[in-house]
């Protein structure tokens, strides 16, 4: 190449201009069909909501009512107003904390105990104003966010995890590694429909399905599994109620089906992702004599550490996202329990009809997950080690 | 790329016993064990039930006497599948050749080709990947509806276009495709152009054929995405004319109830074509996740 650009002449100019134009056009014209379908049917649908959701739409447009939709969820602005500043004054908080942590002053203890103290205010704000909401706004709404943070906290983390070691291991020198890993994939590309119905059998009610017959062999009775709305605090003997008590145990019996569904897609992601990882750093450190555990912990930990960022981005905003094994595996008699965002959008649409009711949840929900991302991205982003 | 050179293990500094470190390595095994146990339990289970009687499948037995084939006979008929899986197998076929054309294409121009707008355009696909069904799927009804836009034929309700057509490009396959088409090396595209060669014709005859792995890859996420849709085919489709195999299970689910042995014959009959494709693609699938994947 360097050659042949002292070569260029005025014709040769032209005909690089004209393999630019060339390029220009071949570019839009390859990425055109693509765009087309993403835009009418990705992107063009989010305004469009956001459109609906100012309307009192049930199947048919009707009038326009503002944000009436959004007061429906928070009961009024300014619930929204104090639960939003009491977010912003926490992350203040958050953000002169670590400002002291960082710089070695005089002020230093000052600034820990201001940051302290705005921090502690900010989340009473925002329980107080969560508090509100929860008295004149959607409950079911609220309810769902909770029960959505439950699942979300339930599989993300033991996906990471489990995902994590299982491809370590298989990454050793391990006869049969490739049987594993197909057998550890198998559960993540199967529909969920089907499987779901399995674990709908093995988690019965029965006294004879399979799940009681297991904690019958440990001495327990029999359980409820999917149909107990009931919190697994509360089934162990605390004396709490509602959604304070955790999830219900109908919401760990998804959990675990979503946590077996979804482990082999990290360990196949994680297991490329050990492959990145130059061999060089893990012979220099067996010369200075680090045992595996201390090899596992100060090296590997930190150099897979994109690879952890990007699934749990992906796990969170999946969670968000379930829908299939949800609607499947819920009953009746779990109630709300179950009840994730994305299942009771789909409720207020498909079964009430409300569609404008339906997008302002939808929008509020998308605005959550941005937020979070966000966040996550801040939190994580700064901590992840890119080699 | 293959990841069976495992780390060198011991040599040099050790301070392990052989016996510690063959206990050590059964310890693995047995955790990997534990594990691929845990993973097949459900499918062993899905199939041993789908050959027992009914009595069997409340008595808990772990393996039928006398395999029931005659389960998924029956299973077949009462849930009318024939429909629904021909119906599968064309909607998963549509699909398939919508999200290739496209996305082969706009992963070649992504990865390849320097035009104005190239690095928007991307970004802007690679968002929709995070943006929640529950927000693009009420608009989308309606569009499918024909509310929003006047659609050849008034409404697409019940057709094959409701099913197929939304889902012939998603972002997640053209990254997939682009990762792999950038790293081809520049020379070859060189080579190609002063032999005359087009964007395209160097694409068809010299990127694709040596793309296999990252195209199978693409394949195999295509067809789970499509073979398992429930919640968009369960809200457009009324009737059984195009109704997909996953909501043809669900409403068995519904009314098979209690029919345990029925149930599970159905489930095994809904992944059989998931666990052919999966089998024959898995290599390249790996190799296509191992040089595609994140960062390369």
């Amino acid at each position: 190449m360097e050659s042949s650009k002292e070569l260029i002449s005025t014709k040769r100019r032209s005909a690089f201009k004209q393999q630019e134009l060339k390029d220009q056009i071949t570019g839009l014209l390859f990425t055109f069909p693509a765009l087309l379908i993403i835009f009418i049917f990705g992107i063009f649908p989010i305004g469009y909501s956001i459109y609906m959701s100012l309307f009192n739409w049930q199947v048919t447009k009707g009038p326009y009512i503002g944000g009436q939709n959004y007061l429906l969820i928070f009961g009024s602005w300014s619930n929204l107003l104090v639960l939003v500043a009491g977010l912003g004054l926490f992350a203040l908080g958050f953000f002169v904390w670590r400002k002291a942590f960082q710089t070695l002053n005089n002020g230093q203890r000052l600034a820990h105990l201001a940051g302290a103290l705005v921090l502690i205010l900010g989340g009473v704000i925002f329980v107080t104003g969560w508090g509100l909401m929860y008295e004149t706004g959607n409950k079911d709404f609220l309810n769902s966010l909770i029960v959505t943070l439950y699942y979300a906290l339930g599989t993300v983390p033991a996906e990471i995890i489990i995902g994590l070691v299982l491809a370590y291991i298989l990454y050793q020198d391990i006869i049969g590694k490739e049987v594993f890993r197909i057998i550890y994939f198998l559960p993540y590309i199967t529909p969920s429909i089907s499987t779901a119905v399995v674990f709908q059998i093995i988690f019965s009610s029965r006294e004879t399905s399979l799940a009681n017959q297991f904690i019958g062999f440990f001495g327990v009775d029999p359980l409820r599994w999917r149909f107990e709305p009931k919190p697994v605090l509360n089934l162990l003997g605390l004396n709490v109620s509602g959604l304070a008590g955790g999830p219900s145990l109908a919401l760990v019996t998804i959990i675990f089906f979503g946590i077996w569904s979804f482990v082999g897609y990290n360990t196949v992601i994680f297991l490329s992702g050990l492959g990145n990882i130059p061999k060089e750093i893990y012979e220099a450190a067996e010369m200075d004599g680090g045992s595996k555990w201390d090899r596992f912990l100060h090296i590997t930990i930190p150099m897979i550490s994109p690879v952890t960022f990007y699934l749990s981005l992906i796990g969170f905003i999946g969670t968000f996202k379930a829908f299939n094994h949800i609607y499947v595996m819920r009953t009746p008699s779990a109630q709300n329990s179950v009840v994730t965002t994305s299942l009771l959008v789909f409720d207020r649409f498909y079964k009430a009809n409300q569609y404008g009711v339906a997008t302002a949840q939808a929008i509020v929900l998308f605005i959550i997950i941005l937020g979070l991302t966000l966040v996550q991205n801040k939190l994580m982003g700064e901590r992840v080690f890119y080699g | 790329m293959d990841n069976s050179v495992a780390i060198p293990n011991t040599k040099k500094i050790k301070k392990e016993t052989p016996a510690g470190k063959i206990l050590g390595k059964a310890f693995l095994y047995l955790i990997l064990i534990a594990g691929a146990l845990i993973f097949i339990f459900p499918f062993f289970w899905m199939i041993s039930n789908s050959l027992m009687t009914l009595g069997e499948t409340i008595t808990r037995k772990v393996w039928p006497a006398v395999p029931q084939w005659i389960n998924f006979v029956q299973a077949w008929e009462q849930a009318s599948f024939s429909k629904y899986f021909a119906n599968s197998v064309l909607i998963t076929l549509g699909t398939l050749t919508g999200l290739l054309f496209t996305s082969i294409l706009a992963g070649y121009a992504f990865g390849r080709i320097d035009f104005k707008g190239k690095n928007i355009l991307f970004s802007m696909f690679l968002a929709t990947m995070m943006i929640p069904e529950s927000v693009t799927l009420i608009p989308n009804y309606l569009l499918i509806r024909g509310t929003i836009i006047p659609l050849p034929g008034g409404t697409w309700i019940n057709t094959y276009w409701a099913l197929t057509v939304p889902f012939m490009a998603n972002a997640f396959s053209i990254f997939l495709l682009r990762q792999f088409f950038a790293q081809i090396p520049k020379e070859l595209w060189d080579a190609a152009r002063i032999d005359g060669c087009d964007h395209l014709r160097f694409l068809v005859q010299v990127v694709m054929p040596i793309s296999k792995a990252p195209i199978m890859t693409v394949l195999l996420f295509g067809f789970t995405g499509a073979w398992n849709a429930f919640q968009w085919p369960l809200l457009v489709t009324t009737r059984n004319t195009w109704r997909p195999l996953m909501v043809g299970l669900y409403g068995f689910i519904q009314e098979a109830g209690p029919q345990t042995n029925l149930l599970m014959a159905g489930a095994v009959i809904t992944i059989i074509p998931i666990l052919i494709v999966y089998f024959l693609t898995q290599k390249q699938f790996t190799q296509g996740i191992a040089t595609t994947g994140l960062k390369g």
